[in-house]
């Protein structure tokens, strides 16, 4: 059976993406971009097309940017509000999947708290399941706009990432952020260093152990060392509750990124990533996080070119994605 | 349903195993009025029995058809009363008869709990019209909530043939070792589910780069062997006030586990072990998708690390967790050097609503009565066990556990027949079609394996035969 990262009908992994198949991503995802550029700013690539946003957790980010993708390529979007829906009701993912058919979704992205969830929704959904994040698993869409701003960034000629070395620093247990990341940096040529509190990287010595060009490191400054960026993941504040960090404090003194920490060890022009939200102080400074490495702000506007070439590409395969629409009188 | 009794059956040239005999090769049966009137063995006891030791296999030109004393099953689930969208009795008992059982061991996890003697003298009286020898396993402590102990003398009068707290282990140790003693002297095990909560809470798959790469909560498998040390450290200590305490340790998983019962029996404490057909033969690699048997791995590397489409199928999703491929070889290792000494399905049905749902959240259990067999036999294609050897763990072994070896002497001449006919050299797939039982939630659906049941005497009555 081959991986379903991509199957042209749903997009619920980037594990097994190829960098062919990443880097027609980023074709689509420029496509986007050059619509968004148009005056008029939007396509009417998905004309008649009903994408639903399903969010069983909260978000910002990723369901504002996957509406206005939806929205930028002609597509009709509504929004399941999860707290006051039948789901809230206790309504099951697969009736509410069966519910959303019935109503005429194309398209459902789907957020959830468990792993594997978007699988068994594309078992019972006859459109399009696009995986905006499930429980610890995957966030292929964030790995891809990660992929997308690190390529323009630090990518080498080719544009690849051969001979670039990232570092993923944090909460890696708990993380789809991570994982989604260490597939994409690989297929992309990335060597990905990692480091976090142990009981918080539980189980990835032994993925870095059976997987090349992975690294899982002991602190944070072996980590960092001659890296080209840096990528910082939310520390939550369940897991003080956990025991698994014991303070805020202790956790910004060991793993907080600091301007001094990256200069003193990471490559002199180090780019510093964070999926957000942040908890500015803790895992990333304030100076960090505005200053001249960061490109957190771009993280976020790339998520809308390239959630429309995840959609486009889920929906319509390698076609090429058309063009923007025209102002009338314009030629 | 009337009961056909097997007036006159003739079974000529079939490969028979007999582990009570210790005989296995090629034979002649006749089953006259329920009962087995003659069994012949065409080259004779000796040599039947030199087949048996040694583990001899029906050569090319020997007899496809295989007969075996009809099977015993240690633990299931029949889910009555309380959960009969899933399964009850009647299907439950249908579905151990296609699976070549006689005699079915039920878990007290019912709602109630089977841990009153009303329950159990109903659930005897009610049950089984199909004639299976179904035993109730009661519950070691009221609800199975591990406080106090069940009225245990009551219930071994009213039928009961253990105790188990089964899916619920019983935490406070004090309270395990009264149990112990108390079932001891009773002349009963106590079967004990050995999982320390404290250390599985939330776990979804068992702790490994499968879980780690899939994003699933870990079970560690210090969760079920941190449990067997202390049990097998309150056996000591409870054999001092009670000679007579047995323990009998269900559905073990993993190598560090089933080390420990290795040593504790080489100490020589009463202490036995069972392991499922799935813990034997599939891996943890199967959730990502990955279907190969347990013994195709060349090494421990998982090669499925990208989920397929099938990824996340909640049939497998049990407890304990299906392990790595080291795990699974090290249960195929302990039965074959007697550390576990039965097969034990724990036949776990749960209906649609309650697997179709997100994998962490479905229930845990595998329906297995139906393909015990069929994957033992599987094993057994791969070179992993002799027949002979498949045979006693399905009959003699799970027998001896409950000491009523009575249970496995399906093939004795001149008693009733309790046998199973099944035809080695076919193949059937599981489906909503072939499964007999209530809920078909098994991995194994769709996957053709070897082995078909065509005749399940059960005390001289046909209790399933093939169309």
């Amino acid at each position: 059976m081959p991986p379903t990262a991509v199957t042209h009908r749903h997009l619920l992994d980037v594990a097994g993406c190829s960098w062919s198949e990443l880097t027609a991503f980023l074709g689509a995802t420029e496509a986007a971009r050059a619509i968004l550029r148009s005056p008029t700013g939007r396509s009417d690539a998905l004309n008649g097309v009903q994408v639903t946003t399903l969010f069983y957790e909260a978000s910002t980010r990723t369901r504002i940017s996957f509406e206005n993708a939806a929205k930028a390529l002609g597509a009709n979007v509504n929004s399941v509000a999860v707290a006051s829906s039948s789901v809230g009701k206790g309504e099951s993912l697969v009736d509410t999947v069966k519910t959303l058919r019935a109503l005429g979704s194309n398209v459902i992205v789907l957020r959830h708290e468990r792993a594997g969830a978007p699988w068994l929704a594309a078992r019972v959904f006859d459109g399009s399941v696009l995986n905006a994040g499930d429980g610890w698993h995957a966030h292929p869409t964030q790995a891809l706009l990660d992929l997308s701003v690190l390529v323009r960034h630090i990518g080498a000629k080719d544009g690849t990432l051969n001979g670039r070395r990232v570092a993923i620093i944090g909460d890696l247990l708990h993380s789809r952020v991570a994982r989604s990341n260490l597939h994409t940096l690989r297929a992309a040529g990335a060597e990905v260093r990692l480091a976090g509190p142990a009981p918080l990287t539980r189980g990835f010595a032994e993925l870095a152990e059976w997987s090349d060009g992975v690294t899982l490191c002991s602190s944070l400054a072996e980590a960092l060392e001659g890296a080209d960026a840096v990528m910082a993941l939310r520390i939550q504040h369940e897991r003080l509750e956990g025991g698994e960090v014991s303070s805020l404090e202790s956790y910004r003194t060991a793993w907080g990124l600091t301007e001094a920490r990256i200069a003193s060890t990471a490559a002199r022009e180090c780019v510093v990533l964070h999926p957000g939200p942040m908890n500015e102080g803790v895992e990333i400074d304030p100076d960090v996080a505005d200053g001249p490495r960061s490109l957190i702000f771009e993280q976020v506007a790339e998520g809308i070119p390239v959630r429309m070439a995840a959609l486009w590409r889920t929906l319509r395969g390698d076609e090429p994605l058309a063009g923007a629409v025209r102002i009338k009188g314009s030629r | 349903m009337s009961r056909p009794r097997a007036e006159r059956t003739l079974l000529t040239d079939h490969w028979v195993v007999d582990p009570v005999s210790r005989r296995a090769g090629v034979a002649s049966i006749e089953v006259h009025s329920g009962k087995v009137a003659r069994l012949e063995w065409r080259d004779g006891v000796a040599e039947a029995r030199r087949t048996f030791i040694e583990g001899g296999e029906p050569g090319a030109k020997d007899p496809k058809r295989l007969v075996l004393p009809a099977l015993v099953d240690l633990h299931a689930h029949f889910r009555q009363p309380g959960s009969e969208a899933s399964e009850d009795v009647a299907s439950g008992e249908a579905a151990a008869a296609h699976g070549g059982y006689g005699a079915v061991a039920l878990m007290p996890n019912s709602e109630p709990t089977a841990d009153h003697p009303a329950l159990l003298r109903e659930l005897t009286r009610s049950a089984a019209p199909r004639g299976l020898t179904l035993m109730p396993i009661a519950a070691a402590t009221l609800g199975r909530a591990g406080a106090a102990l069940s009225p245990m003398a009551e219930l071994a009068a009213a039928g009961a043939v253990a105790f188990s707290d089964d899916g619920s282990p019983i935490a406070d140790p004090a309270r395990f070792r009264s149990a112990l003693i108390t079932a001891g002297a009773l002349g009963l095990p106590l079967i004990e589910h050995c999982e320390d909560p404290s250390l599985t809470k939330g776990g979804e798959a068992a702790e490994g780069l499968v879980a780690t790469t899939l994003g699933l909560r870990p079970w560690p498998a210090a969760g079920e062997f941190s449990a067997v040390v202390r049990n097998i450290a309150l056996l000591r200590e409870a054999l001092r006030d009670e000679p007579r305490a047995r323990l009998h340790l269900t559905h073990l998983s993993t190598a560090q586990a089933l080390d420990a019962v290795r040593a504790a029996r080489a100490e020589g404490l009463p202490i036995t072990c069972d392991i499922t057909p799935h813990h034997l033969a599939l891996t943890d690699a199967w959730i990502a998708g990955d279907q190969r048997w347990a013994w195709e791995y060349s090494d421990r590397r998982p090669t499925q690390r990208t989920p397929t489409a099938d990824a996340y199928n909640t049939n497998l999703r049990v407890c304990p967790p299906l392990r790595n491929a080291a795990d699974a070889a090290a249960c195929r290792a302990a039965l074959r050097d007697g550390t576990a000494s039965a097969i034990a399905t724990d036949h776990a049905p749960h209906s649609r609503e309650k697997k179709e749902v997100e994998f962490g959240l479905a229930a845990n259990g595998i329906a297995g009565v139906e393909t015990a067999l069929s994957t033992l036999l599987a094993a057994r294609a791969a070179g992993e066990f002799p027949l002979s050897l498949v045979a006693a763990l399905l009959t003699t072994g799970p027998a001896a556990v409950l000491n009523r070896p009575a249970l496995a002497r399906g093939l004795a001449v001149g008693g009733s027949a309790s046998l199973l006919v099944a035809d080695l050299g076919a193949t059937w797939v599981p489906s909503r079609t072939t499964l007999v039982g209530r809920s078909i939630n098994t991995p194994l659906l769709g996957r053709s394996l070897p082995g078909v049941v065509l005749l399940t005497l059960v005390n001289g009555e046909v209790a399933w035969k093939a169309e």
